[in-house]
């Protein structure tokens, strides 16, 4: 026990941390380390080198993108070679080896089945729903024109879209609030090595698949494809466990990938498989996982997910098909199908075409962002009650209504019946025989909105309709994106584009009479141009559009599109799913170390006072440090010698021991003291710790008497005996590709005789940030909260 | 000598042979030489007569038919013995060759298959074959169209008997009859559009009903009144978010901003701890 000393002990040069000291001490989110009343005078003036740092404050102002959350935690991706480990490996041998290969195969071969079954799902509900409630308000829409009595459907379809709304949102709000949104950034934060509480649960998984469906039929301008990404990361990480801790229920099967290692490969592999069944893009959905999220890819890994991607999208066209009545026939390859494409033949001359509608995306899309970002902020101060949310879920599917039924009402958009393909006709007050376009496109999903978009011939919208729809639906997308439902934006923002795209193509035919120009390309480069400049993602983009469009021959033309939308949105600002996840405080690390930063010391970076254990350790000790400290890793060190009580500065790092592993130990009561008679029966083994895996008990949880604080653990055989470490005078590039290229948790930073003198977390590193925008680049060092 | 004799012999078989199937060619290259003999049977020949005639015959009455649409009703006869002929020169087998065999898929023109096609496909896309009931091979016109005809014709003569009055006076008088065909004619599809099944010649005259109704005659003016109920609650609840927003803004609890973290960095635990050496 080390604070059994008097005052000298802790005013001692002693510089591992004290567990009670009267100073604050870290970076933790424990209130009673973090007392303010010392003096500030001496701290944070300036930052280290030259990095832009703001003055201290003490509070942080609202929709600040400049904080990190101390609440997230990271992933272990490193493997613990410890003696249970070699044990393990001496056991199994090389015949394990082969079944847990054969194990991953046939893990992703169902990731795929599964993720499309439910891809399948949604769709078909989508569907079906889509069609009684568009039929019914078509017949309530005749019936109700004729009275002059235009009212009653309306109404009537604000209260379907209202009570439909109602249901997914409670949900979301009350169950599951995880499950909002697309659920792309989680999933990214994920697979860049960030602990998102619930992000993969089969809860989630419920409560994301009612909820995309409620959205979608209750007409807000959102998509199903981003949450189907998500699902197929819940379905993978939730089969490749092999057991469900929500039913608690444990299969007792494929118990070797319960860490964290092995299941973030099958996330990705899942949310790849997600990919392939939301755009029928298998190449796509991989490149998808390439590019958004792992930063640890390797070529058994890119096969085995190509797999699963091929498997997803087959499985899915199977069933649609076999649903839609010609089995065998596997015309439906994905949820997001954009109809066939011809090969459009573009001139040389069209390039600069391309490249305005890209600036013209990239400046649609920084606003869109912009728009969503100060949304989003306000929704963070005022709107955070979960009734309120539901409220404001309604009224935006009211309001989506509304719009959808004023512009029916206003713009008299008529055209002749059976010339373009319709599903529900209405005539409103057109003549007969002629049906309302604007009607056309609001009574159907936005998905098949987006293809009469693409398809239809030139003459189809006039092109004040298409202003007036560009507009509001421009405005209701940014608007529902983000409130408490989830739905993606890929299809309101294909949407958007590919209407002005369209509205552009036919400007030009004004323009150029004797040219013909092809309303379906531009549709499509502006639907390209929309979305990229929103996500700002390139290759896998590119990639996912000319699957979805199946065109191979469109893909200069695209690329040229979306480069220039992403440079021109990235001028402004960022892309929408890194707001979101700067603004909730995620450590995520981008994929490159910050420019010019060779001159920051892993002295600068690290935490300093480190808590540490000693490799024989007390448990009284261990459990009082469990429940003063947040820390999860704790460097294993030598005894200090007795006689060095104040002069001893650091002690030789022996290994480290992460807190789930100590949990564990605890529980098990895996004493010294008892190791004849408790224990002695016990399996001490990797499967103890997998047990538990992931959802381990807090410390308070545990229950411990008073006779094993006395006792002891030696930690030699559990700890990992050859941790990642640097020298203190490693530096900040260098840290960094450590810990991105090998995702690590911990890194213990160590002086010339190997004595640990600070320990680097993710949060350390990702606190230096770059940015750039309009032209100017540096590099900020951000603060912590423990409260956003 | 034998061998010569034999090889001679040989030869002479074999020029035989090559002369034989030369002098075939010749006929089929030019068949008026052997006109009707032994390569072509005249039973063919007469049957493709007769299929030439009647798709002459079924190309007259189309195009006559053409605008407006009244093809399927009047050509049908037409249509029927081109069909049949067509089959007939198909299936007839002279000698163990069908005569189909004979003369299509010879060459690339095809000229007898191309343009059966085309014919057919016209009739196809009109989706002639509605209008009619099939029964072996005769076609009976079908209640349903004749009922459709009828309507159709009752409202023409309506309109037309009252064109010259006011135009008031034409809808008002007509309408029952006007809602009635239209009332009809929807009834007659699944898509209640008619492009998926009803023949062309409905299609075509319920179209030029409508656009004379409600186009030329203005009759379905269905914009009365501004719907003032619809406008003020579409006010209402495009007012409602406004307000939602403003009350959440100004008097909603304010949550608390964040605080910033200390950090525990070297820097500052060596200040500290000097900092604490000097007070102390």
């Amino acid at each position: 026990m080390i604070n059994t000393s008097s005052e000298i002990t802790s005013e001692s040069t002693c510089d591992t941390a004290q567990l009670i000291s009267n100073d604050e001490a870290s970076t933790s989110n424990c209130a009673q380390l973090n007392n303010t009343d010392t003096q500030d005078s001496d701290e944070d003036i300036q930052g280290s080198h030259g990095v832009r740092r703001r003055h201290p404050i003490q509070k942080i102002e609202p929709g600040s993108m400049n904080i990190l959350s101390a609440k997230y935690e990271s992933l272990d991706y490193d493997t613990c070679e410890n003696h249970l480990l070699l044990d393990e490996e001496r056991k199994r041998g090389y015949a394990f080896v082969v079944w847990k290969d054969m194990a991953r195969w046939f893990i992703v071969l169902l990731i795929g089945i599964i993720t499309a079954l439910i891809a399948f799902t949604i769709d078909i509900c989508i569907e079906e729903f889509s069609n009684i409630k568009y039929a019914q308000l078509k017949k309530s829409v005749d019936k109700y024109v004729m009275l002059d009595k235009l009212y009653i459907p309306y109404l009537l379809w604000v209260l379907t879209n209202i009570s439909i709304v109602f249901f997914g949102s409670v949900l979301v709000a009350y169950v599951e609030p995880v499950a909002g949104g697309s659920g792309i950034p989680q999933v990214k934060c994920y697979l860049n090595g960030v602990k998102v509480p619930r992000v993969v649960r089969i809860k989630t998984l419920i409560v994301k698949a009612v909820g995309v469906i409620s959205a979608v039929v209750g007409g807000l301008a959102g998509g199903k494809e981003g949450p189907m990404i998500h699902c197929g990361s819940v379905v993978a990480a939730g089969i490749s466990q092999g057991k469900s801790t929500t039913f608690n229920k444990d299969f007792k099967i494929f118990q070797y990938f319960r860490e964290d290692h092995e299941k973030r490969d099958f996330v990705s592999g899942g949310a790849a498989a997600g990919v392939s069944a939301a755009f029928g893009a298998p190449i796509g959905g991989v490149l998808f996982s390439l590019e958004e999220g792992t930063s640890f890819w390797n070529q058994a890994l890119t096969w085995r997910t190509f797999f699963g991607t091929v498997v997803s999208t087959f499985t899915l066209n199977f069933a649609l098909s076999a649903y839609h009545g010609h089995p065998g026939d596997l015309s439906y390859p994905g949820l997001l199908n954009l109809g066939k494409m011809e090969p459009f033949p573009f001139q040389i001359y069209e390039l600069p075409v391309f490249i305005i509608f890209g600036m013209i995306g990239g400046i649609l899309g920084a606003l869109w962002n912009h728009i969503n970002y100060k949304l989003a902020v306000f929704r963070n101060r005022y709107v955070g009650e979960p009734w309120l949310r539901v409220v404001e879920a309604c009224l935006v599917a009211a309001v989506s209504a509304t719009c959808g039924f004023l512009m029916m009402f206003l713009l008299n958009d008529c055209r002749p019946l059976g010339e373009d393909p319709t599903k529900v006709p209405l005539q409103l007050f057109c003549a007969d025989g002629e049906y309302n376009t604007m009607a056309a496109i609001w009574f159907q999903t936005p998905e098949a909105s987006v293809r009469s978009f693409l398809h239809d011939p030139l003459g189809s919208y006039k092109p004040v309709s298409l202003l007036i729809f560009v507009i509001s639906y421009f405005l209701l997308s940014t608007w529902t994106f983000g409130l408490a439902v989830s739905s993606g934006l890929f299809i309101p923002n294909l949407l958007t584009g590919a209407a002005w795209g369209r509205l552009f193509a036919i400007w030009m035919q004004y323009a150029f009479p004797s040219m013909s120009i092809n309303p379906a390309k531009y549709a499509l480069i502006g639907a390209a141009a929309q979305l990229g400049g929103v996500v700002r993602m390139t290759i896998s983009l590119t990639v996912i559009i000319i699957e979805t469009t199946g065109q191979i021959s469109n893909a200069l033309p695209i690329i040229v599109t979306l480069v220039v939308a992403k440079w021109t949105g990235d001028f402004f600002n960022e892309g929408i799913y890194d707001i979101l996840i700067q603004l909730a405080g995620v450590p995520l690390l981008a994929w490159e170390p910050p420019p010019l930063a060779h001159n920051i010391y892993a002295s600068e970076v690290m935490s300093h006072p480190v808590f540490t254990l000693r490799t024989v350790e007390n448990v009284g000790h261990i459990v009082e440090m469990l429940k003063v400290v947040s820390y999860n890793g704790f460097p294993v060190v030598d005894p200090p010698l007795a006689d060095e009580n104040e002069i001893t500065t650091y002690k030789r790092l022996r290994g480290m021991i992460l807190r789930s592993q100590l949990i564990v130990l605890i529980q098990n009561k895996i004493y010294n003291e008892n190791a004849n008679t408790t224990w002695s029966n016990l399996q001490v083994d990797m499967d103890m710790f997998r047990k538990e895996y992931p959802r381990y008990p807090s410390i308070e949880q545990l229950d411990i008497s008073d006779w094993e604080l006395t006792c002891t653990i030696d930690l030699r055989p559990f700890m990992n005996p050859s941790p990642f470490m640097l020298p203190h005078r490693a530096s900040l590039p260098r840290l960094f590709r450590l810990f991105r290229a090998l995702g690590l948790r911990h890194l213990p930073i160590v002086n010339d005789v190997n004595e640990v003198v600070g320990m680097v977390t993710r949060k350390d590193i990702a606190r230096y940030r770059v940015w750039r925008h309009r032209g100017h680049m540096g590099m900020e060092e951000l603060f912590l909260s423990s409260e956003i | 000598m034998l061998k010569l004799k034999l090889v001679v012999v040989f030869l002479s078989s074999l020029i035989n042979l090559l002369y034989a199937d030369l002098r075939y060619d010749f006929i089929k290259v030019h068949p008026y030489l052997n006109y009707g003999e032994e390569v072509y049977p005249k039973e063919c020949f007469a049957i493709l007569n007769s299929f030439s005639d009647s798709a002459s015959n079924f190309t007259f009455c189309s195009l006559i038919n053409a605008r407006p649409i009244r093809f399927c009703e009047n050509c049908v006869q037409h249509y029927v013995t081109f069909h049949d002929k067509f089959k007939e020169l198909q299936t007839t087998v002279v000698n163990g060759t069908s005569c189909g065999s004979i003369f299509m898929s010879q060459d690339r023109l095809n000229v007898i298959q191309q343009y059966h096609d085309s014919m057919l496909s016209v009739w196809t896309k009109g989706n002639c074959n509605d209008c009619f009931e099939w029964s072996n091979k005769t076609a009976t016109i079908r209640n349903s169209t004749t009922k459709f005809f009828k309507l159709f014709n009752a409202t023409m003569d309506c309109i037309l008997t009252n064109m010259d009055s006011d135009k008031h006076i034409v809808c008002e008088k007509c309408m029952q009859i006007y809602v009635q065909l239209d009332e009809f004619y929807k009834t007659l599809s699944k898509d209640k559009i008619g492009v998926d099944c009803v023949c062309m010649d409905i299609v075509d005259s319920m179209n030029t009903t409508r656009s004379i109704w409600s186009k030329t005659l203005n009759c379905c003016n269905l914009r009365r009144t501004p719907e003032v109920v619809f406008l003020l609650c579409t006010a209402l609840i495009a007012f409602l978010p406004i307000l939602f927003y403003l009350t959440v803004r100004f008097c909603g609890p304010i949550k608390d901003l964040p605080n910033v973290l200390k950090q525990s960095r070297f820097k500052q635990s060596i200040l500290r701890t000097i900092n604490s050496r000097r007070s102390s």
